[in-house]
């Protein structure tokens, strides 16, 4: 199995890939109805985060090319810095949009990729993306991207214990975000301590596959008519 | 003591108002609105610019509101919205 594995691992990324994006694709379509009927910005923001996701596992893909092959359609360095900004981005969109009524007004905002709050955001993503290219890894991507998901974590719980008992996916958007938190976690000690150990790899991808499954699932469920 | 609602609570029920008359005048939609004049001044500006509701002026250029199809749309697909919403903690 192992070696079934590794001798088609090139094959697994790729179908990983395309499966987030041909999620994050269905999410996208599905909540860009959603926020087009009711204007909502939290709709808006969870749609921004999907569609950020996307983008980012094809420059994944591109990144992987250019790491295999050493020449592709975009260069290394360039595929890497695409990638970690919408990755990076999409974590950022992700938890605003749970937390964006404590900053903005219900009236939305006329761009949802361009305000005063985000600006921090995008801010906040180049001085993670220039550290990283410092210091040549990913160190600032996986700790801003723990400690965004820890946030999450607390706020999707606190959801959680507060409407859970009517509303049946805060638990599992909950558990979502666990998900991610550990698969950044797991990630980030993979590519530190145990050099991209190929088992904590596929149980990071294994964590990802189940969280957009979780999500994709989230969305088609509960915007089902009665 | 009522919770306060939130403006897709407002909007629909603006709308839901709307539909119930298939068409009705400023003021009594003001009243059943339940919101200050400069609110619902908002609101509807608001739902016209959205193409939610359209105005309609009959004999004697009195004005009447009544719903388009974008605005039927959202009092029909409300629960799913608010479901949404509510379950996914935005």
């Amino acid at each position: 199995m192992l070696e079934y594995i590794i001798q088609n691992k090139e094959i697994i990324k790729l179908i990983y890939g395309l499966a987030i994006v041909t999620i994050c694709i269905a999410i996208v379509l599905k909540t860009d109805r959603l926020f087009r009927l009711s204007y909502h910005q939290g709709i808006r923001y969870f749609r921004n985060a999907l569609f950020f996701y996307g983008i980012s596992f094809i420059f994944r893909y591109f990144l992987l090319q250019s790491e295999l092959f050493n020449s592709t359609f975009l260069s290394y360095d360039l595929s890497k810095f695409l990638f970690e900004f919408f990755i990076i981005m999409a974590g950022f969109f992700l938890l605003y949009s749970l937390l964006w009524k404590n900053f903005e007004s219900e009236d939305p905002y006329p761009s949802s990729l361009f305000n005063k709050h985000l600006m921090i955001f995008y801010a906040m993503t180049i001085v993670i993306l220039l550290l990283d290219y410092i210091w040549a890894g990913y160190y600032f991507m996986f700790i801003s991207q723990i400690a965004l998901f820890l946030a999450a974590s607390i706020v999707s719980f606190n959801n959680y214990s507060n409407k859970g008992s009517e509303r049946k996916f805060t638990k599992f958007y909950f558990i979502a975000m666990l998900l991610s938190l550990s698969a950044w976690t797991l990630n980030a000690v993979s590519a530190l301590y145990l050099n991209w150990n190929i088992f904590a790899i596929i149980a990071v991808y294994m964590f990802n596959i189940i969280l957009f499954i979780i999500l994709l699932y989230g969305v088609f469920n509960v915007t089902r008519k009665q | 003591m009522t919770k306060k609602r939130g403006r897709l609570d407002v909007i629909r029920d603006i709308l839901q108002v709307i539909k119930q008359n298939r068409k009705i005048k400023p003021t009594r939609l003001l009243y059943a609105s339940n919101l200050s004049p400069q609110m619902f001044k908002d609101y509807v500006d608001e739902l016209i610019k959205k193409g939610f509701i359209k105005v309609e002026l009959e004999e004697e250029n009195k004005k009447y509101f009544s719903l388009t199809a974008r605005g039927n749309n959202f009092v029909n697909e409300y629960k799913v919205i608010e479901n949404f919403i509510e379950n996914f903690g935005l």
